[in-house]
């Protein structure tokens, strides 16, 4: 099938060049391939997406251009699982704030992306449907929390995918699978409908191919809302117009003991490439430190608040209202089944050390300190932005890993540095930044909060000297 | 030999609009389940938005308290688990509450007691559960109306007290406009905290907390059972074990619900879905410059100011509407007493026995009309009587009524005059009576007199004309 930017889609439905009715049928049995291949989809909706194609005018970007959801966003009258047994027969009665943005802009959604179970996860391998496979190699996973969403965009079924990222799980996925993956500020994007984890790191946000598609997609998707108090009322500026690659004035920051923890020397050269692109642009770069003690902190605090969040968050999913329901002998008894049986027994665990953390004996010296932790690495980082306007790392430390080892990786400071942009509510985003055993790797471009565009246009200007544009795999390459 | 010590805390529904952090409708006697939204029904995903409304009721409530109030918005999550409980927690206001440090003044067998207010938070409903023999049934309609918590000091010392207490907080919550605060139907809720201790000692005894009372009657007889049950315990050398108790109707006991010795913990922590709103200082002082007049500033008006008797001002101050009717009418009106007295009187008792409103029964301009004209003297007692029915049937002004009907007091002293000097005429021999000592005949002619005209004739003048003429014939 033809791979498009949602620029030469748009072109192509407004004169005809592309005929949609025709276009979608290549995406059917596209889509049914890659289901073969990568398990990405937790539901296929094509009916739909034929249904809502005409009503499309063509007249707006985004107008008949087709995309995926994650499975943790509300949709009416359409399964909406979070890839957990718990919900796997749930029907929301409502749509997600962004849902109805989406219909609005009459674009054509034609399926539910897996995900990890309820976006607890690094990996999609704890989803209900199934492990998804990486596009570039399905002998290796597509990444998590977001993993259906990167791989279909990553092999080319769709334009877009709307993630959502609690620790890095739009940014992994898409470093994973050669795409481009961006978390907003929080409160950038409505997360009303949005099936939580942590409601202070949740972050909505998208996957594209390209640096503009993904400020097309960003600036449809920002702004107020009223059911969400969280969410900003601050004007959204057009990215898309916007978008500029003189980065001649910025000034960058390069975290020295991040990068220099790479243990792989062909990702460390290629991120040193991406800092020497910076130099000949006219960025001014300069080396800084993150002390160690903080960058140590960030996986222990994330996990206590995350933990401590998610486990009064999803108290809900107690068998009474909706979702799985095991009987019991009493009320207590059936809560208990319903919830050793709906949920998977790493999130049960998670829950666990929520609920320790939150306890009265424990919540000074576990889920406050954490919090305090949070307040002072936001503090420093806070620091750094009074001096420099983005803060380059590595996208994590390696490519996406084989299946059969993807539950054995360990995490590393360099993975765990991608937390810092949602303790801190910053934006940032993930680019493709060359291949390593022909797999991508990425680099990770953070910035100041509620300035999307100063990191789409590092982006795009990076985007431009490294020529990984609207790059994808839908088929097995034979490596010699 | 003991001494009691009891502290309070009431829950009051809020008559807003809408739900607490939802847009369902705050509406009672709805088919069960029809007004929850998804919100309240904790659809994944669901956030909650902050009625402001609810907001500054609570803060009225504050003001009327003499509360200090904590401009900064916070909530936070009291998590447990239980089917009443959609989210699996409740968004209350455990750390900062918005007010704290109130009191109220109340009186007990005429002696002032200041109840020293701890806190006052503002938090959401949960479901309704109805228990039947093989299953429980869930109404979320309840599930999310917003409710205050008011929390005093435990310095309580007896059932009277309380109820004293509760009363006059009943009053407030009526008086400031937020609830309809009636405990039968839940909308003002109680809970009492009980402990005893050896007279003169300065610790606190074992707490028993006393739930579901549901009304002022129940609320003394727990409390007076509860201060026996502990006597008796503590003088038989038992101790008395952390209890919740509830109230039992039927026995008129209170009975063991729960043993609270292994406390629960709520784990609460800070809401994340509602940052804290810093409320403008503007605001919270416009809402105290709004606060209607509260009931004893009332009381004290009607007492030294309008010269009521001290019972009249409390029948007045026991119905809000009537209180507010009555303040409307003095504008325009300066017979403060007759008001009154018809007020609380022959329409006080129409409204109860019809279930009515004052304001579905009365303009305010023309009961003050018909007021002048009675407290002028202008119409008797008889005819205002009279007069309302009309006023009430026909709703019409009461001069309209008045010209209709051909109600209306015969004033004309010449007119008066004529009639008596013919009934005089006519009554020869009683005249010559009446010089004679019968005084009493006196009112055998004013009798004649109200008989001939119907009842029109003004009596006051009347009897003056009467006088006036025996005396002239007594030669």
């Amino acid at each position: 099938m033809n791979v498009y930017s949602i620029e030469e889609l748009h072109h192509g439905f407004k004169t005809g060049q592309i005929l949609p009715e025709n276009y979608y049928q290549e995406i059917w049995h596209e889509a049914q391939y890659q289901q073969k291949r990568l398990n990405a989809f937790a539901l296929m909706t094509f009916d739909k997406a034929q249904q809502d194609l005409k009503h499309a005018q063509f007249q707006n970007i985004l107008s008949g251009i087709p995309y995926v959801l994650k499975d943790n966003f509300n949709t009416k009258g359409i399964y909406t699982t979070a890839s957990s047994r718990m919900l796997a027969d749930y029907l929301p009665v409502y749509n997600a704030h962004i849902v109805d943005l989406l219909e609005k802009a009459e674009c054509c959604l034609i399926g539910k992306a897996s995900m990890d179970e309820l976006g607890m996860g690094t990996m999609n391998m704890t989803a209900l449907t199934g492990p998804v496979l990486n596009p570039w190699n399905i002998q290796r996973v597509a990444g998590g929390s977001s993993g259906g969403c990167a791989a279909l965009v990553g092999s080319g079924v769709v334009p877009f995918a709307i993630g959502s990222d609690t620790g890095d799980s739009i940014r992994r996925p898409a470093g994973f699978c050669g795409i481009v993956g961006m978390k907003p500020t929080w409160g950038l994007i409505s997360r009303y409908g949005l099936i939580p984890y942590a409601a202070s790191l949740d972050t909505v946000g998208a996957m594209t191919r390209s640096v503009k598609d993904m400020s097309i997609v960003l600036e449809n998707i920002a702004g107020y809302d009223e059911h969400d108090m969280t969410s900003c009322t601050k004007k959204v500026p057009s990215y898309y117009q916007s978008l500029s690659s003189d980065v001649s004035h910025l000034k960058i920051a390069v975290i020295k003991n991040v990068y220099e923890r790479l243990a792989d020397s062909r990702i460390k050269e290629k991120f040193m490439n991406c800092v020497s692109i910076f130099k000949t642009l006219g960025a001014t770069i300069h080396e800084v430190e993150f002390p160690d003690t903080y960058l140590q902190a960030l996986s222990p605090v994330y996990q206590i608040i995350a933990n401590g969040e998610a486990t009064s968050q999803h108290a809900c999913l107690d068998g009474i209202k909706y979702g799985l329901q095991k009987q019991g002998e009493n009320i207590d008894d059936m809560i208990i089944r319903t919830r050793s049986q709906g949920f998977h027994q790493s999130i049960q665990q998670r829950f666990i050390l929520g609920s320790l953390a939150l306890k009265q004996e424990n919540q000074e010296k576990m889920f406050r300190k954490a919090q305090q932790v949070r307040r002072l690495i936001v503090n420093l980082i806070q620091d750094l932005y009074r001096h420099y306007d983005i803060i380059l790392t590595p996208n994590g430390e390696g490519i996406a890993p084989f299946l059969d080892e993807a539950k054995q990786v360990e995490y590393t400071l360099v993975d765990d540095f991608l937390i810092v942009a949602n303790l801190a509510g910053l934006p940032s985003l993930t680019l493709p930044c060359g291949f390593v055993d022909h797999m991508p790797v990425a680099i990770h471009i953070m910035g100041r909060c509620f300035e999307e565009q100063t990191v789409l246009n590092c982006a795009y200007a990076l985007e431009k000297s490294l020529s990984f544009s609207q790059q994808y795999c839908q088929k097995e390459i034979q490596h010699v | 030999m003991f001494e009691t010590i009891i502290g309070i805390e009431v829950h009051c529904e809020l008559k807003t609009q809408s739900k607490m952090f939802s847009s369902a409708p705050v509406s009672f006697g709805q088919p069960p389940n029809s007004q929850a939204h998804v919100i309240d029904l904790a659809m994944p995903g669901t956030l909650p938005s902050v009625n402001k409304k609810a907001v500054e009721m609570a803060i009225r409530v504050c003001h009327a308290l003499h509360m200090d109030i904590d401009s900064l918005l916070r909530f936070d999550r009291k998590n447990y688990y239980y089917p009443d409980l959609p989210k699996g927690f409740q968004i209350t206001q455990q750390y900062h509450p918005i007010g704290k440090n109130g009191y109220l003044d109340i009186e007990v067998n005429g002696q002032k007691i200041h109840i020293n207010i701890e806190q006052l938070h503002l938090e959401e409903d949960t479901a309704k559960l109805t228990h039947d023999d093989d299953c429980t049934l869930i109404d979320y309609n309840r599930a999310g109306i917003p409710l205050i918590e008011i929390v005093t000091q435990p310095q309580f010392h007896n059932s009277q007290e309380v109820c004293a207490y509760l009363e006059a907080l009943r009053m407030i919550l009526i008086y400031t406009d937020v609830s309809d605060a009636i405990m039968a139907q839940g909308s003002m809720r109680c809970d009492i905290n009980i402990s005893l201790r050896p007279e003169g000692s300065q610790g606190y005894g074992e707490k028993v907390e006393i739930k579901n009372l549901n009304s002022l009657a129940n609320v003394q007889k727990a409390i007076d059972f509860e201060i026996q049950r502990q006597t008796e315990l503590l003088l038989n050398h038992c101790s008395v074990p952390r209890q919740t108790r509830r109230f039992d109707e039927k026995t008129q006991k209170t009975i063991a619900m729960r043993d609270k010795e292994l406390l629960a913990d709520y784990r609460y922590y800070p809401e994340p879905n509602i940052l804290p709103v810093r409320l403008p200082w503007q605001w919270i002082e416009s809402i105290k410059d709004h606060l209607p007049v509260l009931p004893a500033q009332r009381r004290d008006k009607y007492i030294h100011e309008y010269k009521l008797s001290v019972k009249e001002a409390d029948t007045l101050l026991l119905n809000k509407d009537l209180s507010d009717f009555y303040d409307q009418v003095v504008k325009q009106c300066i017979y403060y007493d007759t008001v009154c007295h018809w007020l609380i009187g022959d329409v006080l008792s129409y409204l109860h026995k019809n279930h009515l409103h004052i304001h579905d029964i009365f303009e305010v301009q023309d009961f003050a009309k018909l007021m002048n004209m009675t407290g002028q003297g202008i119409v008797s007692s008889k005819q205002t009587k009279q007069v309302l029915s009309l006023m009430i049937l026909e709703k019409k002004d009461p001069l309209t009524i008045m010209q209709k009907h051909h109600i209306q007091q015969m004033n004309d002293e010449n007119v008066l005059i004529e009639l008596i000097e013919e009934l005089l005429d006519n009554h020869f021999q009683l005249v010559q009576d009446y010089h004679q000592g019968k005084t009493n005949l006196l009112g055998y002619f004013v009798g004649q007199v109200m008989k001939k005209t119907q009842g029109q004739a003004n009596p006051q003048k009347t009897n003056q004309l009467l006088k006036q003429l025996l005396e002239k014939r007594k030669t």
